[in-house]
């Protein structure tokens, strides 16, 4: 019995044993095999894989001037949880405060949160900062680098250069439009990270270095933008308006050398800055453009051989009814040639001679100019204009359209159309970038002249020309334009707006566009001036503004002055004399 | 001829149980090489696999010197062991070294000493004499006072300072060599009702360390940065090791620190041990804990007398006791208690007092009747 219940006992316990690590067995085979379980999703290796951020590319000017470009910044953290437990608390908040001139409340408060390893205490501190901070060997305190995209130039060519949000991603201008050629391409670090998430760099697994962005040079030269600019500022000062754009244009390549608008707004600061200042009004903002609209529809009268500059008009001494309609002109004139017209900016004159040229001649003319579709200049945001289509055009709509109304464009439609006037009838496709290259140094786009469309023949373009000489001659509504010592061939423009009910006469877009040198047109500028205060006119506000470009313009490229062209530095006339004076330029 | 004839030492070795032996020195050998991997990344625990060697020679001299010596001798000795050990965890409550806020430690001579790991052997040694002795039948009330008594000195000491995980150890040995004894089953049943009475104000008597592992082995995502990190890295490592584990030196748990470094040549050696040979080594080692388990439940059964019988239970369940524990802490099946893993985790102390307990055992089995 006693050998028995011995046996009986050791059996137990040993099937008691052989159940435990049964046991341990079963929940073994469970951790290593059952899907179920949370612990085998769990990482099977502690790989991660990290981006490498890119150098963004650099936005320059033809010069070579850098308009964009990332400055290594620096981002400052601190693991509150050790600052807390070594009571480093008040000495680090004099400290960082006294060094860094941040506010004291708040680095004490971010600090104190020892339930957290790392807090981020200051951004945008410079390498000398960074430096320094590096010799005093602090603990819990570490940085890391952000490249912070800079523009140093500030507000010039903001419109045209745009920005990067705070994700690096191009949100406007060229930022936007070549942002896949500026950003480069992140590298890729797969690799091993321990427990305190140090890298562990001899288990790199892949590390592929990041690719810089490409550069992007615009034909954009500072120096004109700046002459823009100013000229810009300056009538805004002057006129109190709603905005002002304007575009200087190489009319021969397509080329442009400035580009403008305000209110303007600081791309370092964009997110500051009001929205209606981010819009690029010099592509983006569709007016009516007015007068300056009647050296398209006369070119193409001209050029259909409707009319020839000698052609005359009675212009019904400023009031004409058209199919029960009055049409007005703002000085009544008798007669005047086509030639006069111009120089006199003739609503009635116009408006008659697109009468004669007829609906569809006019339309396809217009679209041949570029009107109602984009230029494809290399901006986002740009619009199309308003040309709607003969079928919708009523009886009225022809004499409207002569004077640039019932139709609407953007300023660059408006210049590249005059660049066409000015360049032998071809008409070029605008174009603000000029050269991307990569990192390397190789050329991925390079600028090359683009003709779009040939609205006009040569003799047309060369007569055209001549009679927009005419406007800023003494007695032409753009005298304000005339730059002494070089013919200059250009067309104002006051475009009353449409408002609520009909167009509001209190409210006008003043503009002038113009070529210089007349004889051999190289440079196209465009102004605008959206409702100026108190003086309206296209000659009085835009005009000035275009003259005081063009002459620095003209010292700055070392454009020679015209052969006889009228005398330097003449004295305004107070009052425009009355008549067709002129009879200079050839009849062809 | 009752009783075999005392065998000499030397024979005495030749009549060890040879898978025993074979399956020890399988897990010692795993022990050094895993020691070596977790100690490797780290520059203060680099050369704790060579100090882990010396300590494995120091126990397979241990075992050779009790197989030797005879479990008889020592037990004739053993009052004045338990005597002896009594007094050294009364030294070291006074005179010991403060590590993790226990003090368990004694420095004997520039070498650090946990005597609460022999205090264990040597409280086993004194109950399976006093359990063995006929004037003293298990089946009576009074002699599991007597046995309660023995046990509680020690147990009260390591206690104390504060070791809980150590001490309750003794618990399970106890009771299975009351079991082995003769313990009645109505005996069984009162100390079963009277453990399971005593656990709910024992939560209030815990610490409050203690009571959070209870909580995180409930829910290990309370608090997983914190409390709940050994547990979660542990399983983690345990279960991305597969079929066939990710290879020696190649653990990213274990390598990378995510099993934290200080334990993972310790208690969480076995964690280490899984992830890199996987499904399969995991269940080798498991298997050769089941064999010197088995062997020694072997070597009790044929034990030539009742003292015998008693101190191969004891020490059997000594070290079945300290593997299920650990394994069972490691793969989540316990709360996290500081228990190392016999022959495999890094410990002096733990690893002499097991090679002393493996060799009394074979001892026992040198001794058994049916060869004479």
């Amino acid at each position: 019995m006693r050998a028995a219940a011995r046996v009986w006992r050791v059996t137990l316990v040993m099937a008691a044993l052989l159940a435990a690590f049964a046991g341990l067995a079963f929940r073994l085979t469970r951790l290593h095999t059952t899907e179920r379980d949370p612990v085998s999703k769990g990482p099977v290796s502690r790989e991660v894989r990290i981006e490498l951020p890119a150098e963004r590319g650099r936005i320059l000017d033809r010069r070579g001037t850098a308009l964009a470009l990332d400055v290594p910044m620096y981002r400052l953290n601190a693991n509150p949880e050790g600052v807390v437990l070594d009571g480093l608390v008040e000495a680090y908040t004099a400290l960082l405060g006294r060094r860094l001139g941040l506010d004291r409340t708040e680095l004490e408060r971010r600090l104190r949160q020892a339930d957290r390893r790392q807090v981020y205490l200051a951004s945008r501190l410079t390498r000398e900062q960074v430096d320094h901070l590096r010799q005093l060997k602090l603990r819990h305190i570490w940085w890391e680098e952000t490249p912070l995209r800079t523009y140093p130039l500030r507000e010039l060519a903001c419109h045209v250069v745009g920005f990067v949000n705070a994700e690096r991603v191009g949100s406007a201008g060229i930022e936007m439009s070549f942002h896949r050629w500026l950003a480069g391409r992140p590298g890729v670090r797969v690799t091993v990270r321990n427990a305190r998430r140090q890298e562990i760099a001899d288990q790199r697994r892949v590390d592929v270095p990041p690719e810089p962005g490409a550069t992007v040079e615009l034909t954009i030269d500072t120096v004109v933008q700046t002459m823009v600019e100013d000229a810009l500022d300056e009538a805004v000062r002057a006129h109190r308006p709603l905005g002002a754009w304007a575009i200087v244009l190489d009319v021969r390549t397509g080329e442009i050398l400035a580009m403008a608008s305000r209110p303007a707004f600081d791309p370092n600061e964009y997110g500051s800055s009001s929205l209606d200042g981010h819009l690029n009004r010099a592509i983006g903002y569709v007016y009516e453009p007015g007068s300056t609209f009647k050296a398209a529809t006369i070119a193409a009268a001209l050029d259909a051989g409707i009319v020839r500059a000698d052609t005359p008009f009675d212009c019904e001494h400023g009031l004409w009814h058209y199919r029960g309609r009055p049409l007005r002109d703002f000085h009544p004139y008798g007669r005047l040639t086509v030639a006069g017209i111009v120089q006199k900016s003739s609503n009635i004159g116009a408006a008659k001679i697109a009468v004669m040229l007829g609906d569809a001649p006019l339309e396809t003319y217009l679209r041949s100019f570029g009107f109602g579709q984009r230029t494809g200049i290399e901006l986002p945001g740009e619009e199309a204009g308003i040309l709607p289509s003969r079928r919708h055009w009523d009886a009225l709509t022809v004499t409207r359209i002569a004077m640039g109304h019932s139709i609407a464009a953007t300023a660059l439609q408006m210049l590249s159309a005059l660049g066409a006037i000015g360049n032998g009838g071809v008409r070029m496709k605008p174009s603000i970038v000029r050269r991307v290259r990569d990192a390397r140094g190789r050329v991925l786009f390079e600028f090359s002249p683009t003709a779009v469309s040939t609205p006009l023949r040569p003799d047309t373009s060369r007569l055209m020309t001549e009679l927009l000489v005419g406007v800023t001659a003494p007695d032409g509504t753009g005298r304000r334009a005339a730059v002494p010592g070089y013919r200059v061939a250009g067309k104002t423009g006051t475009a009353i707006k449409a408002g609520v009910g009909g167009y509001d006469h209190q409210r006008n877009i003043a503009s002038f566009m113009g070529l210089i040198p007349a004889d051999s047109p190289a440079l196209g500028i465009i102004v605008v001036v959206d409702e100026p205060q108190p003086e309206h006119t296209g000659g009085v506000v835009a005009a000035p503004v275009f003259r005081q470009i063009a002459q620095e313009l003209v010292r700055y490229l070392g454009i020679p002055p015209s052969a006889g062209a009228p005398a330097p530095a003449e004295p305004e006339p107070t009052a425009p004399p009355e008549g067709d004076t002129h009879a200079d330029w050839p009849a062809i | 001829m009752r009783r075999p004839a005392v065998p000499s030492a030397l024979r005495a070795l030749r009549r060890c149980d040879r898978l025993f032996v074979v399956a020890a020195l399988g897990l010692l050998a795993m022990g050094v090489l895993f020691i070596y991997s977790a100690g490797r990344q780290s520059p203060t625990l680099a050369l704790l696999w060579r100090r882990q060697l010396g300590w494995a020679l120091a126990a397979i001299a241990a075992f050779v010197a009790v197989v030797a010596t005879g479990y008889r001798r020592i037990l004739a000795s053993a009052a004045a062991l338990y005597a002896i050990a009594a007094a050294v965890l009364g030294l070291t409550l006074i005179f010991g070294v403060k590590i993790n806020g226990a003090r368990c430690w004694l420095n004997l001579f520039g070498v650090q000493l946990q005597p609460s790991e022999f205090a264990k052997v040597a409280t086993i040694l004194l109950a399976a004499r006093m359990l063995a002795r006929p004037d003293l039948p298990a089946d009576r009330w009074s002699t599991l006072l007597k046995a309660a008594a023995v046990v509680g000195l020690p147990f009260g000491l390591i206690v104390l300072q504060p070791d809980l995980g150590t001490a309750m150890v003794l618990l399970p040995v106890t009771l299975a060599m009351l079991l082995v004894a003769g313990m009645r089953a109505r005996h069984l049943a009162a100390l079963t009702a009277l453990g399971l009475l005593l656990l709910p104000p024992a939560w209030f008597v815990l610490d409050e360390y203690q009571r959070e592992r209870i909580r995180v082995f409930l829910d290990p995502w309370r608090d997983p940065l914190g409390s709940g990190w050994n547990k979660i890295q542990s399983e983690l490592a345990i279960g991305s090791g597969g079929l066939w584990g990710k290879g020696w030196l190649a653990g990213t748990q274990n390598t990378l620190g995510y099993l934290p470094r200080p334990v993972a040549p310790t208690d969480f050696i076995f964690s280490v041990v899984a992830e890199e040979t996987g499904f399969v080594g995991s269940s080798l080692l498991i298997l050769l804990f089941a064999v010197l388990v088995v062997r020694g439940v072997a070597a009790a059964v044929e034990a030539p007398d009742r003292e015998g019988m008693l101190l191969a239970t004891g020490l059997t369940a000594l070290v079945f006791s300290h593997a299920f524990v650990n394994l069972a802490m490691t793969i989540g099946l316990l709360p996290i208690t500081g228990l190392p893993l016999p022959l495999v985790s890094y410990g002096g102390s733990f690893l002499l007092a097991i090679g002393i307990s493996l060799g009394l055992i074979q001892s026992v089995r040198a001794h058994r009747a049916d060869q004479e």
